[in-house]
């Protein structure tokens, strides 16, 4: 078996081990689900949202920007810490497969994720909410999805090494996504936020992901893209690249 | 024979503390080798070192001819590890765990073949979660067979098992004896050593504190035997050690002493007992097991080959 049928197959099985562990699953992406249809629910009647015209307007991106999250930092931090401390990796070092191929498989699982959870949100706010979908906010909606999985994944892998275990790597990202999605106007308007607390956003990716899917959404005949956000997000997925190749172990870290 | 794993003068240090002492041994193929010793005694370190995760700090290491610590791909091909304290995912089959790891493999023997040699045919589809402990490390076992390897290293297979799943683990682990598979299996019981093994290392303090097959080390640790009686009543026990010139240990009534030179001290015990007109019941001898030998190998390196001391197995 070559490596890349190798590669498919371990991708596979780590998409079947996802959908098997109640807790990716319902974390991953009936979360974003639920979060998308009550925020439309409850701000349904309004004619203009936070400089949209829709409330679908406004948080179908801003979800989107969230699921990435989700799937990139915490269900991938997670479920890598869980592998290595039940010394997974171990043992997967001590066989023929290249190390690569199980980190590829598990890129490739979360990529596979995020595409469903998007296709999921979208469909759901085109069909209940009356969101309207352009050729060019599918172009946007495209790169930011390549380049947000991959930023995530970066900084997901980058943090496995302070977590010592699944529970430490839970507490990570919850915290994270949490606090960001709040100050990089995920679920709250930015319009709505202190200029100082705006500021702080902006330092941070998920910000910087979630306006340039708006702008794909919301600003008709663009894709969104602007050199600031790509740019930023670029910067966080190189130092995450970087931290991850220089911390990451293969061997149980402790904590049992 | 053909020397499949070869250790010259091994040591390793962590910092300042070094923790194997210059370790030499050879492993034969199609041998059960039994690596033997207690928690922080180097096994572990040793066997991380022929495994090719651990370097070294000096010494020579060879399996099947190659350095571990430069080893690559297709040395992975030729050995099968079946790791202490490592867990799988419970969300996966029995089968679609070993179906996973036979592709990481050039040559992997049959699925099913494994699983059945397992003893896990009838468990094949259902998920580890939901196995027992014993069977959970037959899966282990399983994974550090597929790939066919020539070699396969065992850590500590029967650790925390029942008494009958350690049962089953012996089979299986005889069964692969027929198979001409070289078997490095590291435990901390003698008596599963004693059963497996061709050949036995002891590490004690990281060094080797004997080796030899079961049989030899027997004849050669098991010289002495141990005499017991019940204590007559009137004695003491500082009036049998002045008749016996030996150091003797009273528990519950009963008296033991260990003794190299079994017919002598007889002698003299039975004189004496003739002499003062005593009745020594339950008079018996007994060689100390492999067992208790190594309990005393293992925790009282200062009294080996000493006459007297401590009683095996206290």
């Amino acid at each position: 078996m070559n490596d890349l049928a190798l590669a498919a197959y371990q991708t596979r099985y780590s998409l079947v081990g996802f959908l098997r562990n109640p807790r990716a699953f319902v974390f991953t992406i009936i979360m974003p689900l639920f979060l998308l249809v009550i925020l439309c629910t409850i701000f349904h009647g309004l004619t203009s949202f936070a400089g949209t015209k829709a409330a679908a307007m406004y948080y179908t991106p801003a979800i989107v920007s969230y699921a990435m999250m989700l799937a990139g930092f915490n269900s991938l931090t997670q479920s890598v810490v869980a592998d290595r401390e039940a010394g997974l990796l171990k043992r997967f070092r001590g066989t023929p497969m290249p190390s690569w191929i199980y980190l590829a498989a598990e890129i490739a699982r979360t990529i596979a994720v995020v595409i469903c959870t998007v296709v999921v949100l979208v469909l759901v706010a085109v069909i209940f909410y009356k969101l309207k979908i352009a050729a060019d906010t599918v172009a946007g909606l495209v790169v930011y999805t390549v380049i947000g999985t991959a930023v995530m994944c970066s900084l997901g892998l980058a943090v496995t090494r302070v977590c010592s275990t699944i529970d430490e790597a839970a507490v990570v990202g919850v915290f994270a996504t949490l606090i960001l999605a709040f100050i990089s106007g995920v679920f709250v308007p930015e319009t709505l936020l202190p200029a100082w607390l705006r500021d702080i956003g902006r330092v941070f990716p998920l910000e910087h992901l979630a306006q340039g899917l708006r702008m794909t959404f919301s600003v008709r005949a663009s894709s969104g893209i602007t050199g600031e956000d790509i740019g930023i997000l670029a910067l966080w997925g190189i130092v995450g690249i970087v931290i991850a190749i220089r911390t990451f172990q293969w061997q149980p870290v402790g904590g049992r | 024979m053909q020397s499949v794993i070869e250790v010259r003068d091994l040591h390793k240090s962590y910092g300042d503390v070094e923790r194997l002492h210059g370790i030499s041994f050879n492993v034969y193929a199609g041998q059960i080798f039994g690596f033997i010793g207690t928690n922080g005694a180097g096994k572990t370190t040793t066997v991380e070192i022929l495994e090719g995760y651990r370097p070294r700090t000096s010494g020579k290491v060879s399996v099947l001819g190659t350095d571990p610590a430069q080893a690559g791909r297709a040395w992975r091909n030729r050995i099968g590890l079946v790791l202490q304290e490592s867990e799988l995912d419970p969300v996966y089959t029995v089968r679609e765990t070993v179906g996973m790891f036979a592709r990481y493999f050039k040559a992997p023997t049959s699925i099913d073949r494994t699983i059945s040699a397992a003893g896990l045919s009838d468990k094949a589809d259902e998920r580890i979660g939901r196995l027992s402990g014993g069977q959970k490390r037959r899966v282990d076992v399983a994974l550090g067979l597929v790939g066919d390897p020539e070699v396969l290293f065992l850590d500590e297979p029967t650790t925390g098992l029942d008494p009958a799943a350690r049962r089953e683990m012996w089979t299986m682990i005889e069964g692969l004896r027929d198979s001409g598979k070289t078997v490095f299996l590291t435990t901390h019981y003698m008596d599963e050593a004693q059963h497996l093994s061709d050949h036995i290392v002891v590490l004690r303090e990281g060094s080797i504190a004997a080796q030899g097959s079961p049989d030899e080390l027997s004849r050669q640790l098991g010289t002495t035997s141990v005499v017991s009686f019940v204590l007559p009543s009137g004695v003491t026990p500082a009036q049998l050690g002045t008749a016996i010139g030996a150091s003797m240990v009273v528990e519950a009534g009963l008296v033991r002493f260990r003794t190299d030179a079994v017919q002598r001290d007889l002698t003299t015990l039975l004189g004496w007992a003739q002499r003062e007109r005593l009745e020594l019941l339950n008079l018996q001898v007994t060689q100390p097991s492999l067992d208790d030998v190594f309990v005393e190998l293992a925790q009282s390196p200062h009294d080996i080959g000493r006459d007297g001391g401590s009683m095996p197995g206290e």
